[in-house]
């Protein structure tokens, strides 16, 4: 068994969101309760505000990437160290200055989207 | 600390060594949370997997790992390991590695901790909040290898990604997709179906992962290596049926995963526009942006129709009327009490005050309307100036215009600003400062400020800028939909200006964005498709309307609607077809007005005006003022209500038109004999067929009729032949055009102008006539009534005036007999009247050489044999103030085309008509009658005696001529009117000369017993003067 996958969305309508650092897609109550599997250092089980700070709504398309080792879609995507879970292709926002700042805090490495 | 914290320590690490480098360390994942030997058995099965891909590169990477694992402990040996697989795809790098070191290993070590001057990327484990103890000494090991190589890798670092993509591409080593078929909008759901059915039973699960895009339907990607994974993973599924399982091939694979990832910038003042429903195309306004629920409530211009809210409201019936789209209006709250809507007032979250009717909110007469953010579209909005104009209600200030400024300002394409451009800070600090574009860097533009004191140049975001022009300016437009004309700007107002476009002469408004400085005078756009400026075109709907201004994608046509000027904006595809026929139509006074004459309005909204006629159509005239301002100085009036305006005389283009101009003229043609009997229809033709140039000859000097080509119909005398084409001056437009040989016949002209040659002035023949009208003009108006019996006198006149000698005969005769009164007999002889050859031996010219000033006084015998020339002698006294006669000589002269000539004999001949002289009061005076004569203040009867040569009159004061003679000019005297009883004196018509008896007086008519003939006429008052008692 390999790592323990993250949360899977338990709806798939409006209330879904991606994390705007790992693409990790939930319900806004599964992050507003157990955060983002990926990247902890956000703490959003603690701060219901950094949910939306550091989530959005606005992603185009999933994966549930079961995986990630040994998938290719996974690697494409840069996901593939990631913990299997439901993730979104792509997101459009970039993650907020103040959160940009806690990941550098982190050491954690932060690619914002590219705009086409 | 839990195991999970160590796991998430773990991740961190392979995060930061993945993102550092790509992602080559998915092993690393695992070694982290399965311990060291799930570590080392991830290695190996990486390794295996790599193997393959990067044969080249194993032994290198074998003999780094030697390297490394001499050096470091079993864990960093395998980290370093990994690192090198990985690596070893990325074939570029690893040269620039070996050059940098010896030892690979603590290059990518340091890649793994990169500088801190890209902030982002630094870590550093030390730092880790979960710190793991027994991993404390290789932190400190990667500490040091950051230290000493973390610089040189962040630019390594910076490229990483787009080789390190490459270095992705699938290979046929990796799993494959394939694509399921599923039910449709269930895709996401059966994607995590998926995800839950491998987290319920992962041991039996082989499929790598499930991808639902957004925009494929009815369809999920699952990655597995085999078919029959992907199979097993799908049973059971409800969301899956059918038994198709589609492999997609490795090239396509990326194109799977590659979504572009649009950015929505949705904030508040955004300009958007509605996809759907009624307000589709609608521009709209952001206020308000719901993230968690993905909706925006925007701000619109409703388009409600009351009445049909109202009747719903009450529960009637709504007829639904799925074509009909209300027109954006603003909601009125009166008005819609009015019709006993309920309208209350509410609050919104932010306490804002709104009216609701009906669930809808209105504030200021805008509807703010709560919407899914994907019905709407917030891509590339450029609001058009008309729709920003009408958003703005009135009484908002201009901060409102600021915000959109923001917001047009995030369409502008790179590359916006240049050097040089004159620009203003419309935000921060330094708003309001001008300057000058000294350089543009990605975002900011280097600006050069004009004021003193400041640094030479300072760097402002393009955001904060806007272009900045004076008034004066002379400017081009380069985008929206004025695109392509070009102006002076004559009002800045913020961003906004106005210009004068070159082309139409109107004001334009565009944004100071869409323009740039330019020197150039373009008409801009003036023609899409077939049509183009000035054209006039027919419409889909029947109405028509003259094209006055291009724009990108439409046209703005004036509609041929009298006094109404309305413009309409029509697309290319709704103009049915150009209309270009040559009409001529009827004015007032039944001229005939053709295109380039020039009238004048006398009636209507537009009264006073005058121009050229551009078009005409279904009694319509399109008249070109330029000093009209606007509609591009196009004016359309009814041709009922304008009057040709004497255009002769500057332009003597108008021959035909002066025919037509010149009622009595044409009408003859009426009359059988005198034109008809004359073989050489030329001239009668081209009179009754207006302007058409009419000349002869054959090649250099003859006169030739256009057949083919853009001048076809026309006439002109060749002025120069030069082979395959000739020069042929046309007599209709006054000017020389080049005609290919082949489009012109000389025949046409030369056997019926045979005559015409006789002129000696071909070109000019055509111009006597134009003189003339501005006399007979008046005809109609003085003597309605009697216009035909005056045609019928002007036949030989006319005729005379195209052949000289022909017509000339009859009048001749009549005027030997110097008596006037026989005027009314002369259509007696009209018809008899041969084609007198006499009148072909002198040359016009001699005849009118022929003293025209004495003849007069020789009334009734000629001098010489040219009648033509004494014609007119016995009936030029009365020409008015000396007109004719002095111009008569001069303007005969060949390459006179000013028509004068004719006047003389116009005048000769208009004896008969009251008009001569046109506006003269009272040229028509004959001896014998009473008239007041009008001089410095004092007034007196007088009675004419005599008509003097120059025009004026002798004149006996007194009731009954007894008193002193003086001698007056016509515009001093005034036919004494008479009354019923009265013995008068017919001073026009046919029957001018005459005496009679008034016996009655009809409104303006007078009821005449002529004396001669005890007949009873009708007759206009104005023609009728008391006779002096003698």
């Amino acid at each position: 068994m390999a790592i323990a996958p993250a949360q899977i969305p338990t709806s798939f309508g409006h209330e879904l969101r991606a994390c705007l650092r790992c693409r990790l897609v939930k319900t806004y109550d599964q992050f507003r309760e157990s955060g983002c599997e990926n990247c902890q250092f956000f703490k959003m089980e603690e701060d219901h505000e950094r949910v939306v700070e550091c989530t959005t709504p606005n992603f185009n398309g999933i994966i549930s990437v079961m995986d990630p080792t040994r998938s290719w879609a996974a690697r494409w995507l840069r996901i593939a160290k990631f913990a299997p879970g439901v993730y979104t292709l792509a997101v459009s926002e970039a993650l907020p200055e103040e959160m940009q700042a806690i990941c550098e805090d982190e050491r954690v490495q932060y690619m914002p989207p590219k705009r086409l | 600390m839990s195991h999970r914290g160590i796991d998430r320590d773990d991740d961190d690490d392979d995060y930061m060594d993945d993102e550092q480098v790509a992602d080559f360390e998915e092993e690393e994942d695992r070694r982290g949370r399965g311990g060291r030997k799930r570590r080392r058995s991830g290695f190996i099965d990486d390794d295996a997997e790599e193997v393959d891909e990067d044969e080249e590169e194993e032994d290198d990477d074998d003999e780094d790992f030697d390297a490394r694992g001499g050096r470091r402990r079993q864990y960093k040996k395998v980290s370093a390991s990994n690192f090198f697989d990985e690596e070893a795809v990325v074939d570029s790098d690893e040269e620039e590695e070996e050059e940098e070191g010896e030892d690979d290993f603590i290059v990518e070590g340091g890649a793994d901790l990169p500088e801190e001057d890209d902030g982002r990327r630094m870590r550093n484990r030390r730092m880790l909040p979960h710190h793991q103890e027994d991993h404390e000494d290789l932190e400190a090991v990667a500490r040091s290898i950051q230290e000493r190589y973390g610089r040189r890798l962040t630019d390594y670092d910076e490229e990483t990604t787009d080789v390190e993509q490459q270095a992705l591409l699938p290979s046929v080593r990796d799993p494959k997709l394939w694509m399921v078929k599923c039910a449709i909008g269930h895709e996401r759901e059966t994607a995590v179906c998926l995800m839950q059915k491998y987290i319920n039973r992962p041991s039996e699960f082989q499929i790598r992962s499930a991808i639902a895009l957004d925009h494929l339907k009815n369809y999920i990607y699952v990655e597995a290596d085999k078919e029959a994974h992907v199979r097993e993973a799908c049973k059971g599924l409800r969301n899956i049926f059918g038994q198709k399982i589609t492999l997609v091939p490795i090239r396509e694979m990326t194109d799977v995963l590659s979504v572009e990832s649009k950015a929505i910038d949705l904030a508040r003042d955004t300009w958007v526009r509605m996809k759907i429903g009624t307000y589709k195309g609608d521009l709209a306004k952001v206020v308000d942006v719901d993230n968690v629920r993905q909706r925006v409530t925007v701000k619109l211009i409703p388009r409600i129709d009351l009445q049909a809210l109202a009747n719903k409201l009450e529960g009637r019936e709504v007829v639904k009327k799925k074509a009909f789209v209300p027109p954006p209006r603003f909601m009125n709250v009166d008005e819609a009490r009015e019709l006993h809507i309920r309208v209350e007032h509410r609050r919104d979250a932010y306490g804002e005050r709104f009216d609701a009717i009906g669930g809808m909110m209105f504030k200021d007469g805008f509807l703010y309307k709560t919407v899914s953010i994907k019905s709407i579209s917030a891509q590339n909005i450029k609001p058009s100036f008309d729709e920003l104009e009408k958003f703005r209600k009135p009484g908002e200030s201009g901060d409102g215009d600021v915000a959109s400024l923001s917001t047009l300002f995030a369409n502008r394409k790179k590359g916006h600003f240049m050097k040089g451009d004159a620009i203003i800070v419309v935000k921060g600090d330094l708003k309001n400062l001008k300057g000058k574009v000294e350089k543009v860097d990605e975002d900011n533009v280097h600006i050069r400020p004009e004021m003193e004191g400041l640094p030479k140049t300072i760097a402002v975001n393009e955001k904060e800028l806007c272009k900045y022009f004076e008034p004066g300016n002379h400017v081009k437009v380069v985008s929206g939909a004025q695109e392509g004309a070009t102006g002076m700007v004559v009002k800045v107002e913020q961003h906004v200006l106005i210009l004068i476009s070159d082309t139409t002469k109107e004001h334009i408004r565009v944004f100071a964005d869409d323009v740039v400085e330019s020197s150039e005078v373009t008409t801009g756009v003036t023609r899409i498709g077939d049509y183009e400026l000035r054209d006039l075109v027919l419409l889909d709907n029947m109405s028509f309307g003259v094209i006055i201004r291009v724009e990108s994608e439409a046209f703005h046509v004036l509609k041929g609607i009298p006094d109404r000027h309305e413009v309409v904006l029509v697309k290319l595809r709704e103009i049915k077809c150009k209309i270009d026929k040559k009409i001529s139509v009827q004015d007032r006074f039944k001229n005939t007005v053709s295109s380039k004459d020039v009238v004048r309005i006398v009636d209507g909204s537009s009264k006073g005006k005058q121009g050229p006629v551009e078009h005409i159509y279904r009694g319509v005239l399109f008249i070109f003022d330029r000093h009209h301002l606007e509609h591009a100085g196009f004016i359309c009036a009814k041709a009922q209500s304008c009057v040709v305006v004497g255009g002769s005389r500057s332009s003597g283009d108008r021959n035909g038109d002066a025919y037509s101009r010149f009622p009595t003229l044409r009408s003859p043609s009426r009359i059988p004999p005198s034109p008809r009997r004359f073989p050489r229809g030329g001239p009668m033709d081209s009179g009754g067929r207006h302007r058409g140039g009419r000349g002869h000859d054959g090649l250099a000097g003859t006169t030739v009729k256009v057949r083919q080509g853009p001048y076809k119909g026309y006439r002109g005398r060749v002025i120069d032949d030069k082979g395959a084409s000739v020069r042929v001056e046309l007599e209709s437009q006054m000017k020389v055009v080049t005609v290919d040989r082949n489009h012109i016949s000389d025949n046409v002209a030369i056997t019926p102008y045979r005559d015409t040659s006789r002129y000696g002035m071909g070109s000019e023949t055509p111009m006597h006539p134009s003189r003339t009208p501005l006399h007979p003009y008046m005809t109609p108006m003085r003597d309605p009534g009697a216009t035909p019996i005056h045609d019928g006198m002007r036949t030989p006149m006319r005729d005379r005036a195209w052949n000289p000698y022909t017509p000339m005969s009859p009048p001749r005769d009549n005027w030997e007999d110097g008596n006037p009164g026989s005027w009314g007999a002369s259509p007696q002889y009209q018809p008899g009247s041969p084609p007198s050859r006499p009148y072909e031996a002198p040359t016009p010219g001699a005849g009118w050489a022929s003293t025209p000033g004495g003849n007069y006084s020789e009334a009734g015998t000629p001098r010489d044999s040219s009648a033509y020339a004494n014609a007119p002698s016995p009936y030029l006294p009365s020409t008015p103030g000396g007109q004719p006669m002095t111009p008569s000589s001069a303007s005969y002269l060949p390459g006179t085309p000013g028509g004068q000539p004719m006047t003389p004999g116009t005048g000769g001949m208009d004896m008969m008509s009251p008009v001569l002289g046109g506006d003269n009061e009272g040229p028509w005076f004959i001896p014998d009658i009473l008239v007041n004569v009008h001089r410095a203040g004092d007034e007196s009867v007088g009675v004419i005696r005599e008509v003097l040569p120059d025009g004026s009159y002798k004149v006996a004061l007194g009731s009954s001529g007894n008193g002193e003679t003086i001698t007056a000019l016509p515009n001093e005297m005034e036919a004494v009117v008479p009354r019923k009883s009265d013995k008068i004196k017919i001073m026009g018509g046919v029957l001018r000369g005459a005496t009679g008896k008034l016996i009655g007086v009809d409104g303006t008519d007078g009821i005449v017993k002529v004396d001669d003939t005890l007949d009873v006429k009708i007759l206009d008052l104005v023609l009728l003067a008391k006779l002096a008692q003698s």
